[in-house]
């Protein structure tokens, strides 16, 4: 680790005025991807902005069909909170799964989303869910979020307050995590919106998450489960290391989405 | 004696002594001491697998901010810090004699792995310390690395020491290769497997550290560091460095995990004691883990084609092996040793196997160093001894435990003398067998099989019947020192050091066994320089057999040291005074004194010793799995384990040694491996976002048993068990899943069975059909 500043932000504002002076500053949620970067000097920042005690990134609301999540509301909070389990229970035995307790009881819901990293759990559920992501700029939907490895249409300064997720009719997650860090290898999340099926894919993707259209159709056409089985998954644009070749994680997103297909059937 | 004895012991589970200590947070690891002035090292090391040092450029660390000094290669060679880390006395094949390679304190010539030491910075602080390691140029000229052991010895490889032609340090033969030549040509049946034991990384909880001071009066150094025995890392420093051993002090408290890796004398220490004599000051340094990937000692690495012999009835006639041992780019100390001496000393395994013989080869590529790791050798052998045993009963359409039967040892053949010169003392197979079979229900197997089929599922159901070698060691004998404190409590003094094993609950329990007092007035105290010890280090499962029976034999001494004592105070003849539950008795009146009472007035002590030979823990381990074919995920559906460790002291201990065992075993059948790539020799699985370590959930439900026979070495009839859960898992497991995969058409896999490698399998047999 190189020497940095740490400043406790006090508010949403103060967080980021101090963000809008000094371009090198970084923003601290849960810390548990910012710090291990850190500690192998793979990041520099000058300043860490720790935004884990502002007032205005908490709390979990459920209100007219829509449930908001604070982006500092951490994995654990999520998993256990009764408003998510009633609303989107998805989301929260999603939650329930990611890492381990230590990193349940640290990583926020907004550092998953703004770091979007390829693996990660929680970008499948913003995107299936067409959630709206909420800044203290503006509000980005899902579809326009997302914009590739780590790539977010986040700009600098701009802050991830709280996220609105529309209440689906039903919702599912299916998740193989990798043999070694527990991410997902393939992370299948499929919402049944009422106006449509929309199946978002985590973990498989070269490019990061992303909607499987074929998959939302063949859903949208037929509830039933082997809607799935007769879909071919492309292996191209899948990701590939020593743990899951190419077809191999086509493999997964095919039975995960099976799986996930199967559990929003109810069976 | 009654073989089928199985003995109870009394105060069978007993908790802990050192818990409250340890998950309470107050105990002291190697990076919890600290000295006043002390300074903090890091280490530079190499990002390449294989390449000459041009230069080393350190004038602007030098210059940099906190920093005291920086030492190269150069620093190394000036100490004499060079000598080969490992020595190996014995000829080999041909009377060849070893080849043992320097291995300079930091590398002066060429880096020979990822991670080997280019140079230290020493300064104020660990921070300033690792500014100025970036402020280092090394100019290299990269050489071609080799990776694979084979590779390495076909003749057209890099040449890592020019002193090693070939990359080959040794070659053994063993056993009568004419005799199974013989035995082979007559053999109804062949069955040849390659089977290879990935080279996995082993991962104490506790990361590496030292704390080095120099204390100039006597030119002697105190080192802090983490040991599995004082005695074996004196000795280790001693041979390297040159400084006598009466003058290194090595302190150590909780050593948190050891594996073997914890036995080794690293060059970090040795390169730490240049620099703390240099400056004066007391040297910090606590390892990364990214550095513990790299440059503890990594284990197996062990690359064998097995072949069993059979006549038409299943009798085995003859087992012959080639066994390459890959041990990175340079030798630790018990490095080569344990690859060639173990396997030869099990080399039959359970079996009478007529004609028995093997070739050894030991050589270097461009990885990390490897040595023993938990088993050293014997989980290997066992390994392919069961998994050729398992395929040959598949082959020839017999049950797996029917071949056993038909070949075991069987009980009265003990005292039994293998062909390879071994004496196994005494052991009961055949009931090992029928329990682990009985407890696992192995019987309803077939219909367990049918219903995980009909969930789509694949169910195997394997296992392995191992025996190992413990006991012994290198040191002439063992011993314990007992002192009596005026209240009546004592201390007991062992070089050996536990690293998790328990020794102070076992040691206790077994000399409060001896003198009829409680456990928890006997304190343990390991590693003590002031009180200087013969003794070995713990490992190689030895320690009870070593250490713990002199515990037994300290206090029967002390006993007799204390009785002409007692007698005089109590005013008769010794032999007028009995001893029980730590109080003398006078025969004549019903007068007492107690131990306490006579330490008050005298000092109180008593060394007890011992030298022990191999004893022969035993076992069967019975897996039962449960493949998901979509995914190639295999969940472990049941794990029994029935153990012939000789007397149990402690079954909370034992159970728990076993459960840390079985789960290494698991980690290296699911997903332990430490891949290097093939042609830049670089670490791919530099961390644990790529090392699969298991994980607790994974492995529950585990069902311990023991069928004891009394060992004859130890006269507490003990045997040792710390490694045996390694030795009969990778067997068992394997066997598990072969089980399950050969219905498929899957031919033998080499471990690890992770799921891509299990579904590409699955996939490729369902393209063949």
């Amino acid at each position: 680790m190189y020497a940095f500043q740490y400043h406790k932000a006090k508010s949403l504002k103060d967080a980021t005025d101090r963000l809008g002076k000094d371009d090198e500053a970084r923003p601290l949620a849960g810390g548990m991807t910012l710090l291990p970067t850190i500690k192998q000097r793979l990041a520099r920042p000058t300043c860490l902005v720790d935004i884990g005690g502002i007032a205005e990134l908490a709390g979990i609301e459920s209100q007219g069909g829509v449930l908001t999540i604070g982006a500092g509301t951490r994995h654990a909070e999520v998993a256990a909170s009764g408003a998510v389990k009633e609303a989107i229970p998805a989301l929260a035995s999603l939650a329930s799964n990611i890492g381990d307790p230590q990193v349940r009881n640290r990583g926020t819901l907004g550092g998953s989303v703004a770091n979007n990293d390829p693996a990660a759990d929680y970008p499948s559920a913003v995107l299936a869910l067409n959630a709206k992501v909420i800044t203290n700029k503006r509000e980005i939907t899902a579809d326009d979020f997302f914009q590739g490895l780590f790539a977010t249409a986040l700009e600098p300064g701009e802050l991830i307050v709280k996220i609105a997720f529309p209440m689906p009719n039903k919702a599912a997650y299916a998740k193989f995590p990798h043999p070694a860090s527990g991410y997902a290898m393939a992370g299948v999340f499929i919402a049944d919106t009422g106006p449509g099926v929309r199946v978002a894919v985590t973990g498989a993707g070269a490019s990061g998450v992303y909607r499987w259209r074929e998959a939302e159709e063949a859903l949208g056409k037929s509830a039933k489960v082997d809607a799935i089985a007769k879909l071919a998954v492309a292996a191209d644009d899948l990701n590939e290391d020593m743990h899951g070749t190419r077809e191999y994680r086509a493999q997964l997103v095919k039975v995960m989405a099976g799986r996930a297909a199967a559990a929003l059937a109810g069976k | 004696m009654d073989h089928h004895h199985t003995f109870e012991v009394s105060g069978a589970h007993v908790s802990r002594l050192e818990d409250y200590r340890l998950i309470t947070g107050t105990g002291c690891y190697a990076s919890d001491w600290n000295l006043p002035e002390q300074v903090h090292a890091c280490f530079l090391r190499a990002d390449r697998a294989h390449a000459k040092i041009v230069k080393v450029d350190v004038a602007a660390a030098r210059k940099a901010k906190g920093v005291l000094g920086v030492y190269t290669g150069e620093d190394a060679v000036k100490a004499g810090y060079v000598k080969p880390m490992s020595f190996l006395t014995f000829e080999g094949k041909g009377g060849m004699k070893a080849r043992l390679p320097s291995r300079a304190a930091l590398a002066n010539d060429k880096v020979r792995f990822v991670g080997d030491m280019v140079a230290m910075v020493v300064a104020e602080t660990a921070l300033q310390a690792q500014d100025a390691l970036e402020l280092i140029e090394v100019e290299y000229e990269d050489l071609p690395a080799v990776i694979s052991p084979e590779e390495a010895v076909s003749g057209k490889a890099p040449q890592l020491h020019d002193d090693v032609p070939d990359n080959l340090v040794f070659e053994q033969e063993a056993g009568d290769a004419a005799a199974v030549e013989a035995a082979f040509a007559r053999a109804a049946h062949v069955t040849k497997l390659k089977l290879d034991c990935t080279r996995v990384i082993p991962h104490p909880m506790e990361p590496r550290a030292c704390l080095v001071a120099h204390d100039a009066a006597n030119d002697g150094y105190t080192l802090h560091v983490p040991v599995q025995g004082i005695n074996m890392m004196k000795m280790q420093l001693s041979a390297y460095t040159g400084v006598p051993q009466e003058k290194l002090r090595i302190m150590a408290r909780e050593v948190g995990g050891g594996f073997g890796q914890r036995s080794i004398a690293y060059p970090e220490y040795a390169a730490a004691m240049i620099a703390a004599k240099a400056l004066k000051r007391p040297i910090k340094w606590i390892s990364t883990r990214s550095e513990s990937f790299m440059s503890d000692s990594h284990g197996r690495a062990a690359y064998i084609t097995g072949e069993l012999a059979l006549d038409k009835d299943g009798k085995f006639l003859a087992m012959r092996i080639d066994w390459i041992a890959d041990l990175g780019a340079y030798l630790h100390p018990a490095g080569p040793v344990s690859p060639m001496r173990n396997p030869v000393v099990c080399l039959t395994g359970v079996y009478k196997i007529p004609a028995l013989c093997g070739r050894w080869r030991v050589v270097l590529t461009n990885a990390g160093p490897v040595s023993a790791y938990r088993g050293a050798a014997r989980p290997e052998m066992a390994y392919t001894i069961e998994r050729l045993v398992d395929e040959a009963a598949a082959q020839m359409k017999i049950d797996p435990a029917e071949l056993r039967r038909r070949n075991f040892i069987p009980p009265e053949a003990f005292p039994y003398k293998t062909p390879t010169g071994s004496t196994y003392d005494i052991a009961d197979f055949p009931a090992v067998l029928k329990k682990a079979l009985e407890k696992s229900d192995a019987q309803g197997f077939e219909k367990r099989r049918a219903a995980s089929q009909k969930k789509g599922k694949l169910r195997g159901l394997g296992f392995a019947t191992v025996i190992e070698n413990s006991g012994a060691g290198m040191f002439p004998k063992d011993e314990i020192l007992l002192e009596v404190a005026a209240d009546g409590n004592l201390t007991a003094y062992s070089v050996s050091h536990s690293q998790g094993q328990g020794h102070e609950t076992t040691f206790a329990q077994i000399i409060g066994d001896a003198l009829g007092i409680k456990a928890e007035r006997i304190k343990l105290r390991q590693a003590v320089n002031e009180k200087p010890l013969m003794g070995n280090h713990t490992g190689g499962s030895r320690t009870i057999v070593g250490a713990g029976t002199v515990c037994h034999l300290a206090a029967k001494k002390l006993i007799e040291v204390a009785t002409p004592l007692a007698a005089e105070m109590l005013g008769v003849e010794p032999s007028q005074v009995a001893y029980a539950n730590g109080e003398f008795q006078s025969k004549e009146s019903s007068k007492k004194v107690s131990l306490g009472d006579i330490a008050a007035k005298k000092l109180l002590s008593a060394t007890g010793e011992g030298k022990f030979g191999s004893t022969f823990p035993n076992g069967c381990h019975v897996a039962e799995i449960e493949i998901d074919p979509e995914t190639g995920v295999t969940d472990l559906q049941s794990y029994v384990t029935v153990d012939d460790c000789g007397t149990v002291i402690n079954h909370t201990i034992v159970e728990g040694q076993m459960h840390g065992a079985v789960a290494q075993g698991w980690g290296q059948i699911f997903g332990e491996n430490a891949v290097y790539d093939s042609e830049t020799g670089q670490l791919m699985t530099g961390s644990f976002m790529d090392y699969a370590m298991p994980k607790a959930g994974w492995i529950n439900d585990m069902k311990i048993y023991d069928h004891a026979t009394f060992g004859t070495i130890s006269p507490l009839g003990v045997k040792g068990m710390g490694e045996s859960g390694c030795t009969a898992s990778l067997g068992a497991l394997a066997n598990a899943m072969m089980n399950a995969l050969r219905p498929e058409g899957v031919a033998p896999m080499n471990m690890p069975y992770t799921a891509l490698k299990v579904w590409q399998a699955l996939s490729a047999a369902k393209k063949g059909k």
